[in-house]
């Protein structure tokens, strides 16, 4: 034993040593890396009754609705944050902004202790009573993105990546998609002839993507999501039909390619509302023989899925365990014991 | 699930009292329903505190691990507790005690008789820590700017933990405690521990077994030793007082600015002044007039630092390691039951740098390095060597993920192929997908166990208990790490 | 009752009176999705001006939604003073619009009229009104409330203090909290949305801001906006509670999709009596918004503006401390643009503060809706302007757990320099005690959070 601590020992002053080399070079780097806001996004998707609600925690019978939450990933929010070098492309806050600008606050150590608590702007001073030039271009800038979000188009590579063939609802453009959320729920008749033409029906999975309120969500993340979650089917012994792209589609159209498809179980990624956090926030619903009719309560949803957030090969891999139990429970939503 | 409790034992084998406790602690769901489910342990409750046995011994050195077994099979009785239902909690061998030749043996004992999942652990380190946590030092450093101290004496030594904002940031322990000097009843000096005897003579001071020292003279060293531990805390003189340190010295940079003492002499402090020599040995040492001494300074206020009264001051060690030992994994995890527990697996780091995740080449001589190190430091075994703990990983991507499980695997196989369990430890939430991509290369060969969400450190051990409603399990962090007084002894 | 007028040449036959309310309405998205807005702007003047025709017992005479068939109605019926009622019947809706409007109408005036009124009657109103006009009669009226603190007196402008954090840790909720008391926002309450629905969470959260209180001697008062029920148990388990949340739907059906009826509101107020930890009388806090009846399919084809009045008439039997409309949290099927959003405020604060109720608004929006930060700063200048009670401020506006976009800290102090309103008096004079503010204006130190660490 004592010789194996010696190389124990050993090999911790060598890391230790390794790490002075880099706090010389790197330290300034992984300062400003540890910049962007962390938190999560809100949920689409969803009727204002939900809304609502969801601003007392959707606490109600009808429970699953989803909305603005905390994710598990929240805990390590500090940690994912730091991450510099991928996709900022992507990103609307990349850039560092979490620094006090107190000019002179009564407590130093406790300022730094206060911003590493939360993704909320604080410590941001003032101008009089108004706020600083970058607090307030950052917020526009994170703002603007998040509209872009909205109004932007899912990427014909990502779509031919997992070769997700695409079909319309009977949105017809952006503006009525978001004043008509009925029609963004009904596949339209080209769709519903493609579904027929090209789909397997009856699969026991169905994988149904979707642009929803953020297409931009669908770029950062399917990459990431979709390959962990056909591992956790493969990992099951489950077997899916034919995945595809909804464009202009609201979490209820689930039901109409539930009539059509008759799968077993199905699970939709869809583009979140955006927020300022991140405007790339994905929801994944998950129902047990979806059909017209279905309420909110008999969905199943994982949330805030991004890389500040739910992380999204974990929720690939998550969303394969729930699958597994809808379909060894024969249920979904609320009744689902997970 | 919404809640759940588990029970856990703690069960402290000082050099001079032993104590048990039993305490039930709750885990409650800390995710939103369309969330990824997280789980915390939410509430920690006192079931049960056995009162304070004498510890029994062999003569100086030897615990009578016979008669411990007894102490504990009747406070279990007392507490209407069945071993069957502990699932976590620790049991320590605090002080010289642990030094002691059988402690070892001990220690097996009484993981065997206290439950199926209690661990044996040990350490100066870990003990103050854990006494600063039932002290309620830790707690109370969330409330204040500066740091708090909390001393835990006992009978041989001192274990001193700082506590900043919420963690703990250094640890020392002192030759310091009642039974280092043993008095008969008329102040005759029956022991006096060889582990001071450097500070004795630098202080000019001698003390011989056999001779009868007096009420002053006890009262003089008493002081001295006092002033000492103070002296060294407050940085006012190390030089002397650096020879009652044992193991390692405090970090440099640490200044003290609140003070509390835990511990059977903290508890003595609130006694009343011991006016004889026979109210000073009344226990058979030095201990009321050390305890004496510490009140006199604390009234005199002669050091910079604040007095605090510990919420806890006897039982402070025992509650913590009954009660603040356990943490619990995330709870979306690649477990197998059947596979569990597993206890005592040390952990081997493999600190990844944008470097290596940026570049398969890297990662691969990484992985390879941390494995031969694993190969050298550690026996073969059909269970598991090590415990891989995985850290650096800010965001992973699918295909980082697939790099990453590649090489993990297909080296563990090649190096490790007795192995039947691969045990990983990731410090972000990745456990699920990343123990999902090692199984499905792996097949079983060996079988994956890979969670999160808990961070350890070189030279920590880990125990990972039997999964708590599928999918949490409880796991516990031994730091050993700077510990090396028991090893010594053993 | 007349259904008929002409209006540029043209003749115009409502059916009912839903369809009157409805096509009175100014355009909003959601009375279009639910189909029952007007067609063009000349049939929604052919509607108002049938409208301002009715009597108020044309109105009451043909329930749109029958006490009969839902409690919202047979609680705005039994809330009905008839000796008042029968002295206005037969006045038209213009008529009761003039008499709000009128120079010899003042606070205790409109106080008393407003017991004879139902809600219907007071969404008609409102659909006679321009935005300024719903401001000039919002103005003249002042509903004063008491928890721990008076608010809602001349002159004041409190604020709700919303630090949220996106898993609810508590130490990162204790950072926006203490960044907003630093600029002189909370008097109206410390509010927290959480995310977790454990009584647990719930209780924890109420525990840390009843200590912050306790330790700075906040002169305010605390709340949870978790589910009533998760509230409740929280209170039982000795969660120390000042407020009780609820939101709050204009139809039974509504508010059965939030998992309420009158009987647990009832509930709740009878252990916020007993259990309670604040002085009181009043302990209630609602929230409503428009569009909330229609997302639950509870709407009964009445309009959102109507429903929303309805609301009002719920919340008036618990005497609330505060009643918030969220006004722009909805998204743009209910309230598509600025415009919209503009009005709907307005609406909500004159309708709430003729009910007697003590109307804040959580001036908002989401990242869907065609609004921004300029529209929000304008809406707030307006409700201030028209003496709301209480508006909500987030950190720098951009609420994390949420996701929508808010009145910021700075934003709120604005509102009171420029229109010299102030804190309540109790929360001023502890501001002025933190060396935060002085003589109604921020101080130096203002803006900086560690003052309470």
């Amino acid at each position: 034993m004592e010789r194996q601590l010696d190389f124990l020992v050993d090999k911790v002053l060598e890391q230790l040593e390794k790490k002075l080399g880099e706090m010389g070079s790197g330290s300034a780097k992984s300062q400003a890396s540890g910049a962007s806001h962390a938190g999560i996004a809100a949920a689409g998707e969803q009727t204002a009754a939900q809304e609502a609600s969801n601003r007392q925690t959707a606490n109600q019978p009808t429970g699953t609705e989803a909305l603005a939450s905390a994710s598990a990933a929240a805990a390590s929010t500090a940690f994912s944050q730091a991450h510099s070098g991928e996709g900022a492309g992507l990103n609307a806050s990349t850039e560092p902004e979490r620094i006090s600008q107190v000019p002179n606050p009564k407590y130093r150590e406790g300022m730094q202790e206060l911003l590493a608590s939360t993704p909320a702007r604080i410590g941001v001073w003032r101008a009089g009573v108004r706020p600083l030039t970058k607090t307030m271009l950052q917020l526009r800038r994170d703002h603007a993105a998040a509209v872009d979000a909205v109004y932007g188009e899912v990427s014909e590579e990502t779509l031919k990546e997992f070769s997700l063939f695409t079909v319309e609802t009977k949105y017809d453009n952006t503006e009525n998609y978001l004043k008509r959320p009925d029609m963004g729920r009904i596949i339209n008749d080209e769709g519903v002839r493609l579904l027929e033409e090209r789909c397997q029906k009856k699969p026991q999975v169905q994988i149904v993507v979707s642009d929803g309120l953020s297409a931009s969500a669908v770029d950062a993340n399917l990459r990431d999501v979709l390959p962990s979650l056909y591992d956790s089917l493969q990992s099951y012994g489950l077997s899916w039909g034919t995945p595809f792209f909804v464009k202009g589609g609201r979490v209820a159209s689930m039901d109409h390619i539930g009539e059509i498809l008759q799968p077993e179980v199905l699970v939709m990624l869809i583009g979140e509302r955006p927020g300022l956090v991140t405007a790339n926030s994905m929801s994944a619903y998950m129902c047990y023989r979806p059909r017209k009719g279905m309420v909110e309560s008999e969905r199943t949803v994982i949330s805030n899925i991004h890389r500040q957030g739910t992380s999204p090969v974990e929720a690939g891999a998550h969303i394969g365990t729930i699958l597994s139990k809808m379909l060894e429970q024969k249920a979904s939503g609320v009744k689902l014991v997970l | 699930m919404d809640e759940q409790w588990i029970q856990s034992v703690g069960i402290d084998v000082g050099t001079s009292t032993t104590k048990m406790i039993v305490s039930r602690l709750r885990l409650g769901r800390m995710s939103s329903t369309f969330s990824l489910p997280r789980y915390q342990i939410v509430e920690r409750q006192l079931l049960y505190a056995s009162k304070v046995h004498t510890t029994p011994l062999h003569g100086f050195d030897e615990i009578d691990a016979d008669a411990i077994g007894a102490i504990l099979q009747k406070e279990y009785e007392q507490a209407q507790i069945s071993l069957g239902d502990i699932k976590s909690g620790a049991v320590i061998i605090t002080g010289e005690t642990a030094s002691k030749k059988n402690a070892q043996h001990i220690l097996h004992l009484l993981a065997e008789r206290s439950g199926d999942f209690v661990v044996a652990t040990a350490g100066a380190d870990l003990e103050g820590v854990l006494a600063g946590k039932g002290s309620g030092a830790e707690r109370r450093s969330v409330a204040i700017q500066g740091t708090i101290v909390n001393v835990d004496i006992g009978g041989g030594t001192a274990n001193a933990a700082c506590f900043h904002r919420g963690k703990a940031i250094a640890t020392v322990t002192f030759h310091v405690g009642g039974r280092l000097l043993r008095l008969g009843p008329q102040g005759e000096v029956q022991y006096v521990s060889p582990n001071i005897q450097a500070w004795l003579n630098a202080k000019g001071l001698s003390i011989t077994v056999g001779e009868v020292l007096t009420y002053e003279r006890i009262k003089d060293f008493s002081i001295q030793m006092a002033r000492g531990m103070l002296d060294y805390l407050s940085g006012r003189e190390r030089q002397v007082s650096g020879l009652l340190v044992l193991g390692q010295p405090l970090k440099e940079n640490v200044s003290v600015d609140e003070l509390s003492i835990s511990g059977g002499v903290g508890q003595l402090m609130s006694a009343p002044t011991p006016e004889t020599i026979s109210d000073v040995s009344r226990y058979g040492d030095f201990g009321p007039m050390l305890a004496w001494a510490l009140r006199q300074e604390r009234e005199a206020g002669t050091y910079p630092m604040q007095w605090i009264d510990p919420e806890q001051t006897v039982r402070a060690t025992v509650i913590g390691a009954g009660m603040q030992s356990t943490e619990i994994s995330g709870s979306t995890v690649h477990i197998k039951a059947e596979l569990l527990p597993i206890r005592n697996v040390p952990i081997v780091k493999l600190e990844l740098t944008e470097g290596h995740l940026g570049d398969p080449q890297q990662l691969r001589r990484e992985v390879s390095d941390v494995y031969d190190l694993a190969l050298r430091l550690f026996e073969k075994t059909t269970g598991s060597p090590f415990a891989l703990a995985i850290s650096g990983i800010t965001y992973c991507s699918y295909s980082l993920l697939q790099t990453i499980a590649e090489e993990l695997s297909q080296q563990y196989r090649q190096k490790f192929a007795e192995s039947r369990t691969m045990i990983v430890v990731c410090e972000t939430d990745m456990a699920k997908a990343l123990g999902q991509a090692l199984a499905l290369r792996c097949k079983g060969q060996p079988e994956i166990i890979c969670i999160d969400q808990v961070r350890v450190e070189y030279g920590d051990y880990i125990d990972l208990g039997e999964p708590i409603s599928g999918s949490i399990i409880p796991v516990i962090v031994k730091t050993l790490a700077f510990d090396e007084a028991p090893q010594k002894g053993v | 009752m007349n259904t008929k007028t002409t209006v540029l040449g043209q003749t115009y036959q409502f059916r009912n009176l839903k369809e009157i309310f409805a096509k009175a309405n100014e355009e909003k998205s959601g009375d279009q999705l639910a189909g029952i807005a007007a067609q063009d702007s000349r049939e929604r003047v052919a509607a108002k001006q049938v409208l301002a025709d009715l009597t108020l017992a044309d109105i009451r005479n043909n329930p749109m939604l029958p006490p009969e068939e839902d409690e919202v109605s047979r609680v705005i019926e039994e809330g009905i003073n008839e000796k008042i009622y029968s002295e206005i019947k037969n006045w038209s809706v213009a008529e009761l619009r003039e008499y709000i409007l009128s120079h010899q109408t003042g606070d205790s005036e409109i106080k008393r009229i407003s017991r004879g009124l139902t809600s219907e009657m007071i969404a008609a109103t409102a659909k006679l009104m321009s935005n300024l006009d719903l401001i000039t009669a919002a103005a003249k009226i002042k509903n004063i409330t008491h928890c721990n603190i008076s608010i809602g007196q001349p002159g004041v402008l409190a604020a709700r203090v919303q630090p949220n954090h996106p898993s609810d840790n508590v130490q990162g909720i204790k950072a926006a909290l203490y960044e907003g008391l630093s600029y002189g926002i909370g008097d109206a309450v410390i509010g927290i949305n959480p995310v977790i629905d454990t009584s647990d969470s719930v209780k924890d959260i109420l525990e840390m801001t009843k200590d912050v209180m306790t330790k700075w001697s906040i002169p305010t008062q605390n709340c949870v906006l978790a589910h009533v029920t998760t509230q409740m148990r929280a209170i039982r388990q000795g969660a120390p509670a000042d407020l009780m949340f609820q939101s709050l739907a204009g139809s039974e059906k509504g508010n059965r999709a939030f998992g309420i009826d009158v009987a647990l509101l009832d509930e709740a107020d009878d252990l916020m009596r007993k259990e309670g930890t604040s002085t009181g009388p009043n302990f209630w806090y609602f929230e409503t918004g428009q569009g909330s009846e229609l997302s639950s399919e509870a709407h009964f084809d009445i309009d959102q503006v109507t429903m929303e009045a309805r609301c009002y008439g719920l919340a008036r039997k618990y005497n609330p401390f505060i009643v918030n409309t969220v006004v722009g949290f909805i998204g743009p099927e209910y309230l598509y643009d600025s415009k919209q959003v503009i009005r709907a405020g307005l609406e909500d604060h004159y309708m709430g503060k003729l009910h007697g109720l003590p109307m804040g608004c959580d001036v908002c929006y989401t990242n869907h809706m065609k609004v921004d930060q300029n529209d929000m700063d304008n809406l707030g200048i307006l409700l201030a302007a028209a003496g709301v009670n209480f508006v909500i401020g987030v950190a720098m506006a951009d609420d994390v757990m949420l996701n929508y976009q808010s009145t910021s800290f700075h934003d709120i102090a604005a509102f009171r320099e420029v229109l010299g309103l102030r804190p309540a008096p109790e929360f001023e004079k502890w501001l002025e005690k933190m060396g935060i503010m002085e003589n109604g204006k921020l101080t130096p130190i203002a803006g900086d959070p560690t003052i309470f660490m």
